[in-house]
Formats: structure tokens, C-alpha cells, sequence
């Protein structure tokens, strides 16, 4: 999975105990203020604060490390362009903001569930329930989540079934099985998010707080 | 109670019937369905909870029509699918089962606990915070047993849940859902399981050629792949 997503971790940090608005809007402001700031001393201070506080919420050390390895070399790339171009304090500032804002964004997905993020999504869309039902929005977005690792999947398995065909480096014998069995998992999930009733706005008449029991217990793997 | 009256299923772009007009009534608590790969079983499964819509006839559960009162129906029928993958939408054990619970507990504080107390009750006690991409196979039907079971149906219908697992998962899901308080429709291949039934279904080509008791269902059924063989190998 894509570090960035789907990467939150229990834990008790401070910013485990924020809402998730104020993390989303902590956000919002940060990148504003990284745009509108163009000075390279400020661009690294609020680097290394968002680095701090990325480290604050304990993230899994390997995807972590991957997700910043990817965009330190985004950075670098990007500040190499303006060193080329003579503005070495614009290098610095834009690859301090790019590293900032990306291990803050790593802290607030690290440090906020995804039903915690579901919530907050249907109360911004509360508003606008009319054209959207409001749950719907928040769904999209785990549904994104979700879908990316078994995406990810459907292409590593239609590689290797090339493969084992003796078929290399066809885009053709990749591309093709990959989008029809995404289609198919897409229908899936589609008929899976119908039979749990997600997504159906009508008024509840359901059986509330009956739960059914089981006790056997479960083979361990 | 499950009343399908001549309700009929036709392939949407070439009109190719898919379920001859059906009319059935299902009450015993049990129910298996068995039959050859597309001979229509899953189709007759689907339309207990409105995932399939007849294209004539109708289905009502609990006198609810399917086509009218979907969502009222699949809150009535949980739906257990083969692949439990594409059933588990949110990236965590605990958060799935926490999505079956939004609509049935405001609360977020009482839906974690409920969902805590459905993962325990499951035997997935422990594994609330693991992605459901390291799950294995027979925990992730687990856990896509037990976002249906939250949601508390009355009836759940089940798409040859175990087809996937191996013999240990598949006794397992198997003892729990025939352990389940309430009515169970499986659809399965397995026809060990078949037996342990109070009425089973034989379907081909698109008609339920047979309804009675498990095991001469499945002699039935035995027969007829049997005479299918033969006449394909002639």
C-alpha cells in the first residue's frame, strides 16, 4: 500500500488525542503557510517540526522510511532545478516544503482512523446532503484506500501469469488482465457495498443492539 | 419467510434466461443449494436480498418485496460472498466491522466497543487493529461474518463461503455458521456440507429440478452430473 494511505497506527501520542479536524485543518493551514513563506530558514524549521512530529506518533519504521525516501528524491530533484537556475534559497525552501508537508500528511493518516476520517468527511458533507448523501464522500475515500493494495495485487498475479505463459515485458499481457479484473472487483465490491445495506438512505425500521453469539473458537494461522 | 413467486432471472444483453420462472417458498431454518457451476444457484441467492431483481414474478421476505423495499429487505438478509476480499471495505478489522455498526449505533464510543465484542465473539479477538490485507483467507471470511452478524439479520444467505479455505477454515466457518440462531441459505459445492440441512435445492440450467431432503438431493445430484458426463462424453 501507497505509505501515505490507509497507514494509521493505535497509539497515545498528542496527536492520536487531536480530533481529526483539527488534524485536516492543521493541514490546510501548514500548506498555506509553507506556500505563502518563501524563506529556506523557515521552509527547514517547519521541516524538521513536521518531521518531529511525525516521529511523535511512532509510524511503522519500513513504509515510512519508503514513502520519505520517494519524496526526499522528489525534493531533490526539484531543488536541483532551481540550483541550476541560480536560486539556491528557493531550492531549499520548495524541497524543505515538499519534505514537510509529506511527513505531515504521514503524521495525520498515521495518527487518525479511518473511521474517525469517515466522520469528519460526512459532517463536511452535511451540508451539501442534497446533491450527495453525506456518508457518500467519506466512503469514496476508504474505498480508495482499500482498493489500492488489491489493485496492486491483480497487477503482481497478471504479471506473473505472463509469466509463467513466457510472456515478458508486454504491456499488452499486463494491462489488459489487470483492468478487466479490476472491473471485476470494482462489480464485487459494488455488490458487497449493496448487501451490507452501505449506501441506502432509507429509514431504518432494523432490529437494534441484538447480537448474535458465537463461541467456537478460531483456528490460529 | 422467503416466498419467490414465478420470479425469473433473463442475462441482461442477450435475454438468455438465467432463472426460469421460480415459485418457492423457504421457511426451514437450513437450506442448502446445490447445482453445477452456472446452472443459477448464486442468481436464486442473490434475489433473497435484492442484489438480483427478478425480471418478472417477485421475491418478498417477511412480505417485503425486493424490488420495493430493498434496503428494508437486506437489513432483514445479511449476504456473506466466496471471496471475502471484496466484502471488507475499510483498511482494519476493527473498522470494518465499526461500518456494518454505523447505521445501528450513533455512538462511537458504544460501536467500537460492539465491534470489539463482534471481533472477540468471532474469534478474531486481538486482531481489531490489523489490516484486513494481513488477514488470511479463513479470518477474512471470519470477519466478513461478522460484519454481517453486526448488522443483525435475520436471515443470512451464503455464496459458497468456504470454497476458498482450506479443510481447517472451511470446518470451522462451517460449525459457526450452522451454528448460527438464525435461518442459513448456502449456496455450496460441498456436499458434505449439503447434507446438514433440513431441505436442499438442486438447480440446473435455470429451474430447481429437485427440493426435498439433503440426501436424496444429492443422490439427485450425482445422478445428474453423472447422466451429464456421459451424454458429453457419447
Amino acid at each position: 500500500m501507497n505509505p501515505a494511505l490507509g497507514s494509521f497506527r493505535t497509539g497515545a501520542s498528542p496527536l492520536h488525542r487531536l480530533p481529526a479536524w483539527s488534524k485536516v485543518l492543521g493541514l490546510f493551514v501548514w500548506a498555506v503557510v509553507t506556500m505563502i513563506i518563501s524563506d529556506p530558514v523557515t521552509g527547514l524549521g517547519l521541516c524538521a517540526a513536521a518531521l518531529l512530529l511525525l516521529i511523535s506518533t511512532l509510524p511503522a519504521p519500513k513504509p515510512t522510511l519508503k514513502g520519505l525516501g520517494f519524496i526526499l528524491f522528489v525534493a531533490a530533484m526539484t531543488a536541483s532545478y532551481q540550483v541550476y537556475r541560480g536560486d539556491v534559497a528557493a531550492g531549499i525552501d520548495i524541497a524543505a516544503d515538499l519534505v514537510g508537508l509529506f511527513s505531515l500528511s504521514l503524521a495525520v493518516t498515521g495518527s487518525t482512523s479511518m473511521n474517525d476520517m469517515l466522520d469528519f468527511a460526512t459532517r463536511v458533507a452535511r451540508p451539501f446532503r442534497r446533491i450527495v448523501p453525506p456518508t457518500i464522500p467519506g466512503l469514496m475515500f476508504a474505498i480508495m484506500l482499500r482498493t489500492i493494495p488489491e489493485v496492486s495485487r491483480i497487477m503482481r498475479e497478471s504479471r506473473d501469469a505472463a509469466r509463467a505463459r513466457g510472456i515478458r515485458r508486454n504491456m499488452t499481457a499486463l494491462m489488459i488482465p489487470t483492468a478487466t479484473r479490476t472491473v471485476g472487483f470494482a462489480l464485487d465490491l459494488g455488490a458487497a457495498l449493496h448487501a451490507r445495506g452501505i449506501g441506502d438512505e432509507a429509514s431504518s425500521d432494523a432490529s437494534k443492539g441484538r447480537r448474535v453469539s458465537l463461541a467456537a473458537p478460531a483456528p490460529t494461522d | 419467510m422467503i416466498e419467490f413467486k414465478e420470479a425469473a432471472v433473463v442475462a441482461p444483453e442477450t435475454g438468455v434466461p438465467i432463472l426460469h420462472p421460480t415459485t418457492l417458498t423457504l421457511d426451514e431454518q437450513r437450506i442448502t443449494i446445490i447445482g453445477a457451476n452456472g446452472s443459477g444457484k448464486s442468481t436464486l441467492a442473490r434475489l433473497i436480498n435484492g442484489l438480483a431483481l427478478p425480471v418478472s414474478g417477485s421475491v418478498h421476505v417477511d412480505g417485503l418485496d425486493t424490488r420495493k423495499h430493498g434496503a428494508l429487505v437486506r437489513r432483514k438478509v445479511g449476504f456473506l460472498f466466496t471471496d471475502p476480499s471484496a466484502q471488507l471495505i475499510m483498511p482494519t478489522a476493527l473498522e470494518d466491522v465499526m461500518l456494518s455498526l454505523r447505521r445501528v449505533i450513533r455512538s462511537k464510543s458504544e460501536r467500537v466497543k460492539a465491534a470489539l465484542a463482534a471481533l472477540e465473539d468471532i474469534g478474531l479477538g486481538g486482531k481489531g487493529d490489523v489490516s484486513v490485507n494481513a488477514l488470511s483467507g479463513g479470518q477474512r471470511q471470519l470477519l466478513a461474518l461478522a460484519g454481517v452478524l453486526t448488522a443483525t439479520p435475520m436471515i443470512v444467505v451464503a455464496d459458497e463461503p468456504t470454497t476458498l479455505l482450506d479443510l481447517r477454515w472451511k470446518a470451522h466457518v462451517g460449525a459457526l455458521l450452522h451454528a448460527l440462531p438464525i435461518q442459513l441459505i448456502e449456496v455450496t459445492h460441498d456436499l458434505e456440507a449439503a447434507t446438514k440441512a433440513q431441505r436442499t435445492l438442486v438447480i440446473d440450467e435455470g429451474s430447481v429440478v429437485f427440493d426435498g431432503s439433503p440426501d436424496d438431493a444429492v443422490a439427485h445430484y450425482r445422478d445428474l452430473m453423472f447422466r451429464k458426463t456421459k451424454e458429453q462424453s457419447a
